[in-house]
């Protein structure tokens, strides 16, 4: 191939040259070029090398049908590897370089692979699982782990960057009344038809021009058709974008679209996006998706310098570059014909090889009738073309014509992807050789020559027809078709007897070899054969490929192509980046970030912050130089001697109003609620249906119809949810209401015997929270001082005298300050989730480590609080014999035989000598004890403390830590009268 | 009062480019009251929030209606919710026959998005018909902003988003890194 740019022509702007590098050589376009257009202006011909065999390949389309020119663009962190050199705009700076190749595309070391090329066949890869004859034929991949390394590094595309990406992307929604993908004739006519009827009206172009075909086009009166469009759709309203494709159709009228916001500059502008991921839900769309245009295939097809004919048409028209000197031009239809003379007018020398017979004379052509193209000659480039004539039944050798350029058509495929994810299976249309969209119930409907039609004129007339056809208005649809003479369907030409490299999907370096060797193995479904041979797989999607696949399988098969069928196309389209998918929800943003109202004060008083669900909660509160092991133990002390303030803000906290909510709160809970004194607070426990313990916390009555529950941090949607349902399914008779409070207040633990005192000292009036007025498990309103509403409940996590004082949200910071100021002066502490799980460990109290969703009540010692006076949900369930058995495993507390000792968490508890299996039980969770001066643990074992008692135990932890020999005592390992929390 | 701060308080605030398109506010202090009735006392229900909020019915689920001490919103087909930018409100009350009352005012974070492109910064969260045909002024809807259920209100001068305070930061700060394409200023 001898290309160049011609001196005039083409929708470039010629006064705006850009600079860009091709494998760090510099090179220059026009604004308008893609990169691909670009490097055939600049005669670069060879631009990739195949996937697998490394074959050189060139510029084969103009569109996203691209399978030779793959190429990686960009450096860095934004390296971009795989992008079609046809769809990427040019823009100053662009640096592109070739991949799956070394040292160069040009002279690549990998070319060797083709020499074996006869080993790598169809199935190639899935055949080395079996080993390799002779040494492991059939018995184990031993070596097949070496040399399976080996494979993947011949193989492949380009490499990503291992660096993070340094740009952001965008999701959006967007609504419209009718959605037009495509822009060309039929696309833009349907977009004005629609808007100008008063519809909202969404118009999408994967393109950065809009026009479709009418871009292709020489001569004013398609650019005057073409902008005159564009002004009345403008003129309507149509909401125009470009750079945009739809990858997927979905459920409902939902499409996904992928806006290129920056890709055509070398970063994107501040604040902007790269990418937007559009999810659209449109009333009805409209696919004027065009048709892609296919190859045939024959030996060599994939030589740099064989395209299809309308992207020779492209670069002609739409790019001023004359893509060959001497060109044959091999096609089965019409439409290759106008491309010919249009090639010859602007200097070329064209053979015109038309397979059908009797093709008349045309103009500075030469025509051949009845031949197809049998072998191109050349290695880089094309040197010529051996063609063929069919006689006999059976393809025959003919004359070779010398040539730079080999242009094919072996027909249109009208792009039919997005009715295919809708299920509507396509419909072979045998007149046209091709498949036409399937019927579906869905408002989707195609136009234009993604309907089949060819003809320009009548695929304007398509738009129009078919939006007035989608709202119900009567219209008269073009057919199909549209050439003066038949299409001779052509899909492969070779000789008898022969195999020749004819590819048949070259992005996946499938041949049509590949396709009767699937066969052959028994692989005759479409489906098995596109999975077996990767034909129309990953990015192509059957784009290039599918219909002479599809084509040869019947071949062997003897069926027709109707009866073989055509695999359904799956989203996306064209590929989507994996940034897009993410769009803002990453880093900080993965998941949404919950602080409570006390989140910035306990960072400036220097909390270490740990993940508890989506919140932030202090790990610690770290003083200079003390790890987290001394700064846990200090602070658990200090709350056991003095007083410690903890945030507590985050538990769940849901309102329970209304005459029947003390009913309601005995149903769920396991014990009684229904007559719990105003002012009085109560632990609860709540069961699943099936008698598993779900969740636990104090409920406080503020009024006689007016709860105030509380649960923990982790099941407080989940609660909400659970009561919402019961409510709303079970007992919608009951007159409760239930909202969710979590975030109306704020709230802190103060734990420690000179709690009492601190709050004192921050309350308007004392005398509140003396032990006579607020006693154990006491709830009172009160104001802090400042006149700062506040609820005061006397409860302990800790075992501690021990308060929980929430207020309004708002006022979480002042409260903060309010108890800190008298906490601190008596040499109090705040401390964080690590000296809470040594304190409630020391008591023996259960969190989500040991209500895990698989015990029960009595498991977890809590069977005694189980009312018998009333119904309440899990009580039948709790009862079945396998969760009453008296070999389940009982809470437990843990102790290391040698006090100096630690254990792990997640160890198993075991017999010594007898650690296989689950063993007899597990430990929950573990910390130093700052209380008893050792290591403790808490756990469930096989009939709990009575059946282990003096018994040796040992905790087993083959892949940490070892065994370690322990004892088995109560769980309640500090103050087991509960004396302490009395004061 | 004044001890009481929004949880946006002390959030930066973005540079405020010439001809921006969006305004962000945090409005703050506001009361925010719920009054929810039972099945079969949903007339005296509404009464009570519509006199409380000085409008003359209460509004059907989806709308919410301007009064003299406020606005009243349909959030949940039981609920109505009153709110004001008055944070000295007094708490509705309704017999316990008749249904529930309860103060949310530190349960949620008000944020204000008006401008022109309000709509097309909230459709990168929102997934709603927000054109005026579908969402015209006086709607409500409870809808998921980055998985957190919000509640979106449409006055004639912008959007109202409901956030719950928890996640106020986390979606403040997605607000203003989407919006500072189109140009941002902050109130």
């Amino acid at each position: 191939m001898s290309a160049r740019r011609l001196e005039s022509g083409g929708r470039i702007d010629r006064t705006t040259p850009i600079s860009f590098t091709w494998d760090d050589k510099s090179l220059s376009g026009f604004r308008g070029d893609t990169l691909a257009s670009a490097l055939m202006a600049n005669n670069q011909r060879v631009l990739g090398r195949s996937f697998k065999y490394h074959r050189p390949r060139g510029i084969m389309s103009a569109g996203v049908e691209e399978s030779g020119a793959i190429v990686t663009i960009g450096r860095g962190n934004r390296t971009d590897p795989n992008i079609k050199a046809t769809m990427q705009e040019l823009y100053d700076g662009l640096e592109a370089r070739g991949q799956n190749a070394w040292p160069n595309v040009r002279r690549d070391i990998g070319a060797v692979s083709g020499l074996f090329s006869r080993f790598f066949s169809a199935g190639f890869y899935y055949k080395t699982f079996m080993g390799l004859p002779p040494f492991e034929w059939g018995r184990g991949t031993g070596l097949w782990m070496q040399y399976e390394k080996l494979i993947r590094k011949a193989a492949g595309m380009g490499a990503a960057s291992r660096e993070a990406d340094p740009d952001c992307y965008d999701h959006a929604h967007g609504f419209c009344d009718v959605l037009v993908v495509g822009a060309g004739p039929a696309g833009l006519n349907a977009a004005v038809t629609a808007a100008e009827a008063g519809r909202d009206v969404l118009l999408v172009e994967q393109d950065f021009e809009l026009g479709g075909d009418f871009l292709n086009q020489p001569g004013p009166e398609a650019e005057t058709r073409r902008l005159s469009l564009i002004a009345a759709a403008e003129k309507a309203g149509v909401q125009i974008m470009t750079r945009t494709t739809a990858f997927g159709l979905y459920d409902n009228g939902t499409a996904g679209l992928l806006e290129r916001v920056s890709d055509h500059l070398p970063a994107p502008a501040a604040h902007q996006p790269r990418q937007r991921f559009w999810t659209v839900r449109a009333g009805a769309t409209i696919l004027a998706t065009g048709a892609l245009e296919r190859s045939v295939a024959f030996g060599n097809n994939d030589r740099p310098g064989v395209m299809t004919v309308s992207a020779a048409r492209t670069y002609l028209n739409r790019y001023g570059i004359l893509p060959g000197e001497r060109i044959v031009v091999a096609t089965n239809n019409d439409s290759a014909h106008v491309t010919s003379d249009e090639l010859a007018m602007a200097g070329a020398q064209v053979v015109l090889a038309d397979a059908r017979s009797d093709v008349a004379r045309r103009d500075r052509i030469s025509v051949r009738s009845g031949v197809a193209p049998l072998q191109v000659l050349g290695g880089a480039s094309v040197s010529g073309v051996k063609l063929a004539q069919h006689r006999d039944g059976a393809w025959r050798r003919a004359e070779t014509e010398s040539c730079d350029l080999l242009l094919v058509s072996g027909g249109w495929s009208p792009v039919v992807n997005l009715l295919s994810h809708r299920g509507a299976k396509p419909v072979w249309n045998a007149e046209n050789a091709c498949f036409l969209p399937g019927p579906t119930d869905e408002a989707v409907f195609a136009a234009g020559s993604a309907a089949g039609i060819w003809n320009v004129d009548a695929c304007e007339a398509s738009g129009i027809a078919v939006t007035k056809t989608a709202f119900g208005e009567s219209a008269t649809l073009p057919e199909p078709g549209g050439w003066q003479a038949p299409i001779k369907p052509l899909y492969e030409v070779r000789l008898p007897d022969t195999k020749p490299k004819a590819f048949v999907d070259p992005q996946h370096d499938v041949t049509s070899v590949d396709v009767r060797l699937a066969h052959q193995e028994g692989f005759v479904s479409v489906e098995h054969m596109k999975r077996y041979t990767t034909l129309g797989m990953a990015t192509d999607q059957g784009k290039m490929g599918n219909i002479i696949g599809l084509a040869l399988m019947a071949e062997a098969l003897g069926k027709d192509i109707p009866e073989v069928g055509t695999t359904r196309f799956r989203p996306p389209y064209t590929p989507v980046a994996i940034g897009a998918l993410a769009g803002r929800n990453v880093q900080g943003h993965f998941k949404p970030l919950r602080r409570t109202p006390l989140h910035d004060w306990k960072l400036k008083e220097g909390a270490i912050m740990t993940d508890a669900g989506l919140w932030h909660r202090p790990w610690y509160f770290a003083r200079s130089g003390e790890t987290i092991t001394e700064a846990y133990i200090r602070e658990a002390t200090t709350v056991r001697e003095t007083v410690g303030i903890c945030d507590v803000s985050s538990l769940g906290k849901i309102a329970v109003q209304g005459p029947d909510a003390g009913e309601f709160l005995n149903r769920i809970y396991v014990n009684g609620f229904g007559k719990l004194a105003i002012g009085k607070a109560r632990y609860g426990i709540m069961l699943r249906d099936d008698g598993m313990v779900m969740d636990d916390g104090t409920t406080w009555r503020l009024a006689d119809n007016d709860f105030l529950m509380t649960t923990t941090t982790t099941n407080a949607g989940k609660v909400m949810v659970w009561l919402e349902e019961l409510l709303q399914t079970r007992w919608p008779d009951l007159r409760v209401h239930v909202t969710s409070v979590s975030d109306q207040w704020g709230g802190a633990a103060v734990a420690g015997p000179q709690s009492r005192a601190v709050i004192a000292d921050c309350l308007e009036g004392a005398a509140i929270i003396s032990d006579e007025a607020l006693p154990f498990m006491g709830v009172a309103s009160a104001r802090l001082k400042g006149d700062i509403p506040c609820l005061i409940a006397r409860i302990s996590f800790s075992g501690e005298l021990a308060y929980e004082v929430y207020v309004p949200a708002g006022y979480g910071v002042a409260m903060m300050d309010l108890l800190w100021g008298a906490a601190e002066p008596v040499g109090g502490c705040l401390y964080g989730l690590e000296a809470l799980g040594a304190l409630r460990i020391e008591k023996g109290h259960v969190t989500g480590a040991e209500l895990d969703g698989r015990m029960t009540l009595d498991d977890a010692g809590l069977g005694k609080m189980a009312s018998s006076k009333k119904p309440f949900i899990g009580n039948v369930l709790r009862q079945r014999p396998e969760l009453t058995r008296a070999d389940r495993p009982q809470l437990v507390g843990i102790f290391p035989k040698d006090r100096s000792q630690a254990f792990n968490g997640g160890a198993l508890l075991s017999v010594p000598g007898e650690d296989t299996g689950h063993g007899e039980g597990w430990v929950t969770a573990v910390t130093h004890s700052p209380a008893l001066g050792h290591w403790i643990g808490l756990g469930y074992i096989v009939g709990g403390h009575a059946a282990w008692a003096g018994k040796p135990v040992i905790a087993t932890d083959p892949v940490r830590k070892g065994d370690v020999e322990v004892e088995i005592v109560s769980p309640h390992m500090y103050d087991p009268k509960g004396e302490r929390m009395y004061g | 009062m004044d001890k009481s701060l929004s949880a946006l308080n002390g959030m930066k605030t973005p540079d405020a480019p010439v001809g921006a398109t969006i305004m962000l506010e945090d409005v703050f202090p506001f009361s925010l009251h719920q009054i929810a009735a039972w099945p079969d006392t949903m007339a005296k229900a509404g009464a009570v929030a519509a006199k409380q909020i000085g409008c003359a019915s209460a509004p059907d689920p989806g709308h919410a209606m301007i009064g003299s001490a406020g606005a009243l919103l349909r959030v949940e087909p039981l609920k109505w919710w009153l709110i004001s930018p008055d944070p000295d409100v007094a708490p509705p009350k309704i017999a316990d026959t008749q249904g529930a009352a309860l103060d949310l005012s530190h349960s949620r974070t008000w944020i204000r998005v008006s401008g022109d492109k309000s709509e097309t910064l909230l459709n990168h969260f929102l997934p709603l018909d927000l054109r005026d045909g579908a969402f015209p002024p006086g709607s409500v809807a409870s809808t998921a902003f980055h998985h957190v259920g919000i509640t979106l209100w449409r006055e004639e001068a912008g959007y109202s988003l409901l956030v719950p305070r928890s996640f106020a930061v986390s979606l403040w700060e997605l607000l203003v890194e989407t919006a500072t394409q189109y140009g941002i200023a902050v109130r």
